[in-house]
């Protein structure tokens, strides 16, 4: 009985301090979209920060960079953004980490930079066959169509030959 | 009567030629890599057994025995062009892993790349399409761990609307994506329309 007293309020208090810890408080930053084909445009929005209480600042670090964005917009659905340009980026997953204007930080997301479009991937010789089949049958007709000249010019010469 | 057996013999060569040209290039026809059937959903959510992540390991070779395929590995990145790199075309049986995203068996879809042909006929991936749900892949690493992945289902994409997301995309679990080229074959370009991707999820 005296454990289900003592471990009721811990787990409470736990649970408490979970949400009230900065450290530990809900992801409130997104990337959209997260994942983005290099010199594609994403938007950073620090959904918890309060734009009264100025600019947000997202913090970019990855492969070779370690960026700061300004937040420029009041987001749609609350808080503050800002649209990333992606060009020149190195391929890669980047932490994107946002800090209110008032200077508590607002969570963070990642940012995967791709590559371009598919692949190519397929590496057959141009010339697979078909032109060579066609140039055939170009000559093929040709020579059909000169037999049946051949044959009519015949037939003429040995109608004119009877009469 | 002279002129007459000229053109006999002319109708005559040119007959052999067409002949011979169509026969040199009927067998010079590529054979058409397969396709997937549509049928499975590559990209649907499954059950898949509680594994925990491992670390990052370089994979050195790729083994699908249901198509019978058993390749080395190299590393590829992106060209100046920021596109996907592909292993040489002069090694036509050689797989590239995308080494800027995650290994097969780490957290997240990891990435394979393979020439679907070459110059020399069929290459590493002609036959993913041929791929079904629950086939297995497996990944050797130089940890000398061996990773198995299940396949979930093979997608063919056009290339200009290639599904970045779902290939390079995060995920909560290790995943791995195979891409080759596929559907119809584009002489003016001489490249394939299509892009085949193969979705596997981690099995053991």
């Amino acid at each position: 009985m005296k454990a289900t007293r003592f471990l009721v309020p811990a787990a409470g208090g736990v649970a408490l301090g979970a949400l009230l810890l900065p450290g530990t408080a809900l992801a409130d930053t997104t990337v959209s979209p997260p994942t983005t084909p290099v010199g594609g445009t994403v938007v950073l929005t620090a959904t918890g920060c309060n734009p009264k209480s100025g600019d947000a600042i997202f913090r970019v670090t990855g492969p070779d960079r370690d960026q700061n964005v300004r937040s420029t917009t009041a987001a749609a659905g609350g808080g503050l953004s800002a649209e990333l340009f992606t060009a020149g980026f190195t391929l890669g997953t980047y932490t994107v980490a946002a800090t209110c204007g008032d200077g508590t930080p607002d969570g963070s997301a990642t940012l995967t930079v791709t590559p371009i479009g598919g692949a190519e991937a397929g590496g057959r010789a141009g010339d697979d066959g078909v032109g060579t089949m066609a140039t055939g049958a170009t000559l093929l007709a040709t020579a059909l169509g000169g037999a049946v000249i051949l044959a009519r010019r015949r037939r003429h010469a040995v109608t004119a030959a009877t009469h | 009567m002279r002129a007459y057996r000229l053109g006999r013999l002319l109708v005559a060569a040119l007959a052999v030629a067409g002949l011979a040209l169509v026969g040199a290039g009927a067998t010079r026809l590529p054979v058409r890599p397969p396709q997937p059937d549509g049928t499975a959903a590559p990209h649907r959510t499954v059950p898949a057994p509680h594994l925990p992540p491992l670390p990052r390991a370089v994979p050195v070779e790729v083994r699908i025995p249901a198509i019978d395929v058993r390749a080395p590995l190299v590393s590829v990145a992106a060209d100046a062009a920021g596109a996907l790199e592909v292993p040489p075309l002069d090694r036509p049986a050689v797989a590239g892993w995308y080494r800027l995203g995650v290994s097969p068996g780490e957290t997240g879809n990891a990435v394979l790349v393979g020439h679907v042909d070459s110059p020399a006929g069929p290459a590493v991936f002609f036959n993913l399409g041929r791929l079904r749900p629950g086939d297995t892949i497996e990944i050797v690493r130089t940890d000398a761990r061996l990773v198995r992945f299940a396949v979930l289902g093979v997608e063919a994409y056009p290339k200009d609307r290639f599904p970045t997301d779902l290939v390079y995309g995060p995920g909560d679990a290790a995943g791995l994506r195979l891409i080759t080229c596929g559907g119809r074959f584009d002489g003016d370009s001489g490249e394939y329309v299509d892009n085949l991707v193969v979705f596997a999820s981690r099995a053991a």
